[in-house]
């Protein structure tokens, strides 16, 4: 008698810019062991960069749709002619009306031919992606013969109807795979699919998607899931403040029974997040270039900073300070001087507003189930900021604690990656969390 | 997704637990983390021909700033972080501290160390406290 192979957990996170999966086995999050988590490198080899990272884009050529590394490549070298690239599908999925959004026409820029609508375009990508998942899942040897239970992590759906909403992208998957059969390899990275060829793919991919059992997990949930790894008798309530690039989202998630529920009640959504500081940090370095004084010598300085701006946010939040070389000379920008933006000084009231009314309704229902702990986690691009740090560790009283939990895990730092995932962690951490969450914790189960 | 797979009920019989993931997956991860260190270091390199021909105190304090901003990010990016804070005084650990001259309980640290996780890389170097 030989034993069945292990089940394992496969999530798939809808970045903005770039999507990422990961695999655990089925009852990790009770018994964990680091060692067999599994990020999967959705990118290939040949396309360079971070292999973990699989582009959201997709661009509609003369004769072909590209994907990926291929589709940014392809953009950039058309901009000049005003073409560009569809990218953040994360932002599409979470839209009130979905079914509205997926059937608009796609805008001139990224689809001269006239040929697609939205839900056209995303199908193609999912059918990328899932591609690219099965190649990572099929070169390695736990996961390649073994039973997959397959979800995706998204933000809480903001009318509510998660069932409703999962439906749709569930549907989306379902004929995403059922258009990989058709076009085959023109899915392969660096390829394309012709265009001659997609109209009569997507057409038989609609008329038999594909019975995909997949379920959903909220991203806060994953979040909490990574987070409370050997606090399952303790974490009983969780904060979570997810600072992405275009919100920044607060959830509060309580253990009912079994179940880790997000409390609704406890929700906030900032329209400022990374892209904002972004700006207020721009604005700050041209404030501090008089120098710089034609509308197109600030535009080319603007252009400059917005190129080098991922490094330019990490130096002043993490080491106080960035500069940046323009023209010869120097331009230097502070936390403290970013501290004293009127712009910076109102996301951070709305945000210390945001995170104390969640905290107040986590309190609540903490103290009300008697319990006097609540774990506070930051996750996000700007998770380690300072403001954020300071933000996760406020609001202990006499009755209630609240413990600050580190944006990358102790065991993301475990030996068994020969300390290669701490760096990465971040980026891939709701996708690991996603993996990681028990099913009692999922929003919507493959049985539901 | 070839097929559809319902999920199991109960667990399968677990493998004794990994002591390390497998190779593949380490090198990836490892490619992953210095596709953007590489970046930064290429950065720091390009900083320091600057200063090689900076000119003015003022020009060589700037280059040697940016120098050291794009050491940090790289080195972040490789997951390492300080080990103690220049300046502070504590009690001698030898694990932690590297001291140049006599033996000392309690000691400054001149130059903060290296970790990555809860491996030092480097320790701090540290002085007998004043």
């Amino acid at each position: 008698m030989t034993d069945a192979p292990e089940a394992w957990t496969l999530c798939i996170d809808f970045g903005t810019a770039f999507s990422k999966a990961a695999a655990a086995p089925n009852d990790a999050w009770v018994r964990f062991d680091p060692a067999e988590l599994r990020p999967l490198a959705l990118g290939a080899r040949e396309e360079g960069g971070n292999p973990f990272l699989l582009e959201s884009a997709v661009f509609v050529d003369d004769d072909r749709i590209l994907f990926g590394p291929a589709a940014i490549g392809r953009a950039e070298a058309l901009a000049p002619r005003k073409r560009t690239a569809l990218r953040s599908f994360k932002t599409l999925l979470s839209v009130s009306d979905l079914d509205r959004a997926l059937n608009t026409a796609a805008p001139g820029s990224i689809d001269p031919h006239r040929m697609f609508v939205m839900r056209d375009l995303v199908v193609f990508y999912l059918a990328y992606l899932l591609q690219a998942v099965d190649r990572a899942v099929a070169v390695d040897p736990d996961l390649a013969n073994a039973p997959l239970e397959r979800r995706y992590a998204a933000p809480a759906w903001r009318g509510g109807d998660s069932a409703g909403l999962h439906d749709v992208v569930v549907r989306l998957f379902g004929e995403a795979d059922a258009l990989r059969e058709v076009v085959g390899e023109q899915l392969a990275p660096g390829k394309g699919v012709s265009l001659k060829a997609a109209p009569g793919a997507l057409a038989a991919a609609r008329a038999r998607p594909r019975d995909l059992d997949m379920g959903l997990v909220f991203e806060a949930t994953a979040a909490a899931a990574y987070t409370s790894i050997g606090l399952q008798d303790s974490a009983a309530h969780m904060i979570v403040v997810d600072i992405g690039a275009g919100t920044t989202d607060i959830a509060a998630l309580a253990r009912r029974g079994n179940r880790l529920e997000e409390l609704p009640e406890a929700r906030v959504t900032l329209k400022q997040a990374g892209d904002f500081l972004d700006r207020v940090i721009a604005n700050r370095a041209l404030e501090a270039t008089p120098w710089a004084r034609s509308q197109a010598h600030k535009t080319a300085l603007w252009n400059a900073l917005m190129r080098n701006m991922r490094d330019i946010k990490e130096n002043v939040f993490l080491d106080g300070r960035a500069m940046l070389r323009f023209e010869g000379r120097t331009i230097n920008v502070t936390l403290k001087e970013i501290e004293r933006m009127p712009d910076f000084k109102d996301f951070v009231k709305d945000l210390t507003q945001a995170y104390d009314d969640s905290l107040a309704v986590v309190r609540a229902t903490a103290l009300a189930a008697d319990r006097h702990e609540i774990q506070a986690v930051a996750v996000g691009g700007g998770a380690a900021a300072p403001f954020i740090q300071a933000l996760i560790r406020r609001g202990s009283t006499r009755k209630v604690d609240i413990v600050a939990r580190p944006a990358t895990p102790d065991w993301a730092h475990a030996r068994a990656f020969r300390g290669n995932l701490a760096p990465v962690f971040p980026q891939l951490a709701i996708a690991i969390g996603g993996a990681l969450a028990p099913r009692d914790m999922l929003a919507v189960d493959v049985e539901d | 997704m070839a097929a559809k797979q319902k999920p199991q009920k109960k667990p399968a019989k677990r493998r004794p637990a990994r002591k390390r993931a497998p190779a593949s997956l380490t090198d990836s991860l490892a490619e992953a983390a210095w596709a953007d260190a590489d970046l930064a270091l290429a950065q720091a390199l390009c900083d320091f021909d600057e200063i090689a021909r900076a000119e003015g105190a003022r020009a060589r304090a700037d280059a040697l700033e940016m120098l050291l901003l794009s050491l940090m990010r790289a080195a972040r990016k490789r997951g390492l972080s300080r080990l103690g804070e220049a300046g502070a005084c504590v009690a001698f650990d030898p694990d932690l501290h590297e001291l140049t001259g006599k033996p000392a309980d309690k000691i400054e640290i001149v130059a903060p160390g290296v970790r990555r996780g809860d491996e030092v890389l480097v320790r701090a170097r540290v002085r007998k406290a004043p």
